[in-house]
């Protein structure tokens, strides 16, 4: 528990530090210098630079921030929305469960991604998105974003049903309706605290799914814009390079393996201390 | 008690890793005398792999290199950018009489031109190839519903008269002054063809090419394809009766790899012996493979016609000034580029003509790497330096430009990269929205929905630029955004150059006009040349006979001069 | 349960006739189509054919009247013609399918198997060194990018050691087993280490939950043998949980792994139907699609169906 949260917590510290740090330091991330391309380390570069002459330590700082903001941006929205769904399909019941339920398993049966390059190749400015915001710098991190929900969103969904359809029936949520509880404080007040154990583990859970989704997509030539770095798009630039400059794809790969291991045990951590406290209170 | 079910639980492990093992060692073993008869195959690895093997249907650089050994085209540009005949005997020529130009009856001028097709030719099948044949392409070219790509060249023969087995004369309604290339007239074998062609809407589907593309009888090269396993690979055997020099190896496999990287550690692992250059690595990424593992390897490196460039849309206030355009490049440092990102094996472009053309000016004024100049025209067109670095114009608007390429392309995006980077240093904006090609080809760009737009223009030898800087090509609703004058040059001037380039035969008078254009395209720069593209062509060491052309025919089509050393 | 079927069954096919339409509504609302890219890569394509190409391929008609004439002819059992492989839809697909079988059902099996054990190992000792060491395997393995690890097997046991052909799935020409069987060692290699971890984790909670069960502790009560308890008494209910990562494998049978395949050149679903997708290809993309989608259906439906029979607890309203 106490170590992948350490790295999480380090690795976030550091990616949100340095790329000011650099820029305080008067190192622009994004300067090209052709004269200096995959120099070694040196005391100005501690991990050296990449292939157009850039700094890679502070290159991979950025990324790891982009990266980061993707993967938490993603699942937080992921989660919300899925407990939204969730939430109507559980407590609702009925067509309303039908409906939302076959929805889910429609997304779970299609394979994505292809479909999610199909919506990655949407034209913004027909969908009726304001010119402005269509053509804006964080568009391509926004659409990451949008496609990772598209994805992740039914695990939530599913979970939060789940627990919502065994809390429903239970006697203390009965005796709130049967004292007259609106259905928004029933959810609010009984049903969600329930349901929140097992949704902070699956969120934490699809932080790492998020950074590995966005590689891959980076991976298929459609990550976030240049010069902008993730390392997703470090890591795929890099894969032609494996034989003569390997480093140059060893650390966004140890980066990507790092934090989604450390998600991924902390959320397991999470997850047994939550059945411990259930066992304990059963 | 408890230790025996976690022995049984390894006892199943191990079961399992036995069961793939087997089989593993065995191939492995088997692997090794399979090495002593490597040198009478060969097999080349590339990044594309043909939909049809059609050659009339559908362009595609994949099925051009395979079907370069499996199937002869009357005329092409060699290694060295002249017009050869393959098909057929003798070139023809206004001197050697098989050329005649005649008055048309609108007062146009038009060409006849004889040709005979090589006596030996002759179908896989042993059936010759005759004038039989090309009357039916000529029908199915033709034929409006029968999918053929490039159709504009049926449409100028008016007609074919046959004067035997093996002589025709096309009847073409325009003189031009390559009139004797007839390259993409590639013959299709009408004892087999016909019957698929029976209904022309079916033919794309019908054709024998799809339905049984080892038929020996679809091919008249030195090779036939002897098995298709789509998506994966083509195999190509000897045709027997092939009557010309016949070809070293005897079993050719052509391997689609996508990744690149993958593509390189298939090189590295023997599973293809070489990576075409035509569809295979891009110029840094094969000149990172020569740094580690070029000894092991041949690498040639071909400058060719793909043109890259960025196309300025002219209708934008910034950009319609000419001084902001002659800024632009004089800020951006192409000979550094070409000297570090692709190590000098990629020339910098004065303009759209390639130095090894024949068309090619030495006059055309260079725009050498100038920031000081560049920042004078820049404040003498009214965009001055700020202190945030980014010039302004009195309007108080930011010069800040979109620039976009094709998403996923490493090269290009690592170009982007510098080019935002150096202009930067004049003072320039530039914010990069890169689109997949389909997107940026099939919307952005002819819709004209760009600032400025970095891709290729691909041509040929003495390509008149007529869809790319022809005013009447400038792409809109009316013609179907089909023209590919994207950045909106209209110039009266190089549309009176274009039109008498296409219709003076006389080379000297040709060239007059071709230096001209140039030298207009060089001071007006609808688009900004940066380089042409060099192919990487990486092949073992026992292999000899491969001449990159540069042009767009691939080496293929002289597959009868490759050998083997021992 | 007949009743519950049945209607399942119905909202599976009415499920289907609707993904067909927003799939087709999706492909058709990317801009470009394959016309545009030709016409890009050869500059004698004149604007003639340009309009030309379009109608004869049928891109000139409205997307909704398009998507009719499909779905009309879908229903008669025309599935129509893949342009990119230039032959009908079926046999396009029927390769391929087998490929992607023979590729996907290998590892599963292979996943499987060594997730039923390593799972089982750790369940029985929970927070044992043995179980910390299974969980770091695991979550090893679900946290690399596939890319990523395929590029390293094939740089260190083909580029590398030699061993393994790093593409295809066999060489040309030839066609014995020990050929294929070769060519899939490190394709199957990659996905089974990518998808071990989910599955033993599932595995490793189900059969904990299984081993505190009270039947477990009266069998162990009444001297039955270790195996025993775990074959007879655990496996069986730690099944059933199982299952559902079984019915939600098979859709990934029929669709195939898009990034194994690319890395290993190797002709699967995944790849088929992303350059169906990417090349306009409605036929093909549509009937790859839908076959994914009902194969994952039906497996869902079955996997629901089983429950019912594993576990007598589970009643269907």
């Amino acid at each position: 528990m106490k170590l992948p949260l350490l790295l999480l917590a380090l690795i976030a510290v550091l990616s949100f530090a340095g790329p000011p740090l650099g820029t305080a330091l008067g190192i622009d991330l994004n300067a090209v210098d052709l004269l200096d391309r995959f120099a070694g380390a040196s005391p100005l570069h501690p991990l050296g630079t990449d292939e157009l002459g850039r700094d890679v330590l502070l290159r991979l700082l950025a990324g790891g921030r982009v990266s980061l903001v993707i993967g938490i941006a993603a699942a937080l929205a992921a989660a919300a929305i899925g407990t939204l769904v969730g939430l109507a399909a559980g407590y609702l019941g009925g067509w309303t469960d039908r409906a939302l339920m076959r929805l889910t398993d429609a997304i779970i049966a299609l394979p994505l991604l292809p479909l999610l390059i199909v919506v990655a190749a949407l034209d913004l400015n027909k969908l009726g998105l304001p010119a402005a915001l269509a053509r804006s710098d964080d568009i391509s991190l926004l659409r990451i974003v949008a496609l990772a929900v598209l994805v992740g969103w039914t695990t939530a969904a599913r979970l939060v049903r789940g627990a919502t359809l065994v809390t429903r029936n239970r006697d203390f949520v009965r005796a709130a309706r049967s004292l007259g509880a609106g259905v928004p404080h029933i959810l609010r007040v009984h049903i969600l605290p329930n349901v929140l154990a097992p949704l902070i583990v699956a969120t934490t859970l699809s932080v790492g799914d998020v950074i590995l989704l966005e590689s891959v997509l980076s991976f298929l030539g459609l990550g976030i814009q240049p010069p902008l770095a993730s390392w997703g798009t470090m890591l795929s630039n890099a894969q032609q390079l494996m034989s003569t400059a390997p480093l140059l794809a060893i650390y966004p790969g140890a980066m990507i393996f790092l934090t989604v291991i450390a998600c991924n045990l902390f959320g397991d951590a999470l997850q047994q201390r939550f059945d411990r406290r259930a066992a304990v209170r059963s | 008690m408890q230790m025996t079910n976690v022995f049984r639980e390894k006892g199943s492990l191990r079961g399992w890793s036995a069961g793939w093992l087997a089989p593993l060692a065995i191939a492995v073993m088997l692997s090794a005398p399979a090495r002593a008869a490597e040198r009478e195959s060969l097999t080349i690895g590339m990044t594309q792999f043909p939909a049809t093997l059609n050659p009339n249907i559908d362009t595609m650089a994949a099925k051009s290199y395979v079907l370069g050994m499996a199937l002869r085209p009357f005329t092409v540009y060699d290694a060295d950018w002249k017009l050869v005949c393959l098909l057929c005997v003798t070139l023809p020529s206004i001197d050697n009489r098989l050329a005649v130009p005649i008055d048309l009856a609108d007062g146009k001028k038009g060409i006849d031109i004889t040709y005979t097709i090589r006596p030996e030719a002759k179908w896989g099948d042993g059936v010759p190839v005759t004038t039989e044949d090309v009357l039916f392409t000529y029908e199915v070219g033709r034929d409006p519903a029968s999918a053929v790509s490039n159709a504009e060249f049926y449409r100028r023969i008016t007609s074919i008269d046959v004067k035997d087995d093996k002589t025709f004369t096309l009847h073409v309604d325009k003189l031009t002054f390559d009139y004797a290339a007839i390259n993409d007239f590639t013959l299709l074998p009408a004892h087999i063809e016909r019957p698929a062609f029976a209904d022309p809407a079916q033919y794309r589907v019908r054709t024998r090419y799809n339905t049984e593309p080892t038929n020996p009888g679809l091919y008249n090269g030195p090779y036939r394809v002897s098995e298709v396993v789509a998506g994966s690979h083509v195999l190509l055997e000897p045709n027997p009766h092939w009557a010309g020099p016949a070809g070293h190896f005897r079993r050719i496999t052509v391997r689609a790899i996508e990744n690149t990287a993958a593509l390189e550690a298939n090189l590295l692992s023997g599973t293809i012996d070489m990576v075409a250059g035509e569809l295979g690595l891009s110029l840094d990424e094969a000149l990172a493979f020569e740094k580690r593992r070029g000894d092991a390897f041949q690498m040639i490196y071909k400058p060719g016609l793909v043109f890259e460039h960025i196309d300025l849309d002219l209708d934008r206030p910034a950009l319609a000034d000419r001084r902001v355009r002659q800024a632009l490049i004089l800020g951006l440092d192409r000979e550094a580029i070409a000297n570090s990102l692709f190590a000098g094996r990629q020339k910098v472009a004065d303009s759209f003509v390639n130095p090894l053309d024949a068309g090619y000016s030495a006059d055309t004024p260079r725009y050498k790497y100038d920031p000081a100049r560049a920042a004078a025209l820049l404040d003498a067109a009214g965009w001055h330096a700020q202190p945030g670095g980014i010039r302004r114009n009195l309007a108080g608007e930011d010069l800040s430009l979109e620039l976009m390429t094709t998403a996923g392309n490493r090269t290009r995006e690592l170009v982007e990269q510098v080019l935002q980077s150096q202009w930067r240093r004049i003072g320039v904006d530039i914010r990069i929205k890169n689109e997949p090609a389909r997107v940026l080809f099939g919307q952005t760009v002819p819709h004209r929905h760009f600032d400025m737009a970095m891709y290729a223009w691909i041509s040929a030898p003495e390509s008149v630029p007529r869809s790319t800087l022809h005013s009447s090509e400038i792409p809109n609703a009316a013609n179907g955004f089909a023209g590919q004058n994207a950045p909106g040059f209209k110039s009266a001037e190089m549309d009176r150059l274009i039109d008498a380039l296409e219709i003076e035969l006389d080379p000297e008078k040709r060239n007059t006009l071709w230096a001209e254009a140039q030298r207009l395209y060089a001071e007006e720069l609808p688009s900004l040349p940066l380089f042409f593209r060099s192919d990487s062509f990486i092949l073992p060491k026992w292999l000899s006979g491969v001449r990159p052309t540069g042009n767009q025919y691939p080496t293929t089509l002289w597959i009868t001069d490759w050998t083997a050393q021992p | 349960m007949i009743r519950f079927t049945f209607i399942r069954l119905v909202e599976i096919a009415a499920m289907l006739v609707l993904m067909s339409f927003v799939i087709y509504a999706l492909i058709g609302l990317m801009p470009g189509d394959p016309i545009d890219l030709m016409r890009q890569a050869d500059p004698r394509v004149s604007a003639a054919d340009v309009a030309r190409l379009k109608a004869v391929y049928g891109l000139d008609q409205p997307l909704f009247a398009r998507y009719l004439d499909w779905a009309r002819r879908a229903l008669a059992g025309d599935l129509g013609y893949s342009r990119l492989f230039a032959a009908p839809v079926w046999s396009a697909l029927v390769p391929r399918l087998g490929n992607s079988l023979v590729l996907m059902g290998s590892s599963f099996v292979l996943a499987l198997a060594l997730a039923l054990g390593l799972g089982t190992a750790a369940a029985r000792r929970p927070n044992s060194r043995l179980d910390a060491a299974v969980n770091l395997v695991c979550f090893a393995g679900v946290s690399m990018p596939t890319f990523w690890l395929a590029l390293i097997l094939i740089l260190l046991f083909a580029a590398g050691l030699g061993w393994l052909p790093a593409s295809g799935i066999a060489t040309a020409g030839a066609s014995d087993l020990a050929d294929r069987l070769r060519h899939l060692v490190l394709p199957v290699a990659t996905l089974t280490l990518a998808s071990i971890g989910g599955y033993t984790r599932y595995v490793r909670a189900a059969m904990r939950e299984a081993l505190a069960q009270d039947h477990i502790r009266t069998a162990r009560a009444k001297g039955a043998s270790e195996a025993r308890v775990i074959l007879h008494h655990a496996l069986p209910s730690a099944l059933i949980p199982v299952t559902t990562i079984l019915a939600l494998s098979f859709g990934g049978l029929v669709s195939g792994a898009l990034v194994t395949e690319t890395m290993f050149a190797y002709p699967g679903m995944g790849k088929l139907i992303f350059d169906a997708v990417m090349g306009n290809d409605y036929n093909l993309a549509l009937a790859a699609l839908l076959l994914a989608a009902v194969v994952t259906m039906l497996a869902n439906l079955a996997a629901d169906l089983a429950y019912g029979w594993l576990d007598p607890r589970v009643s269907y309203r």
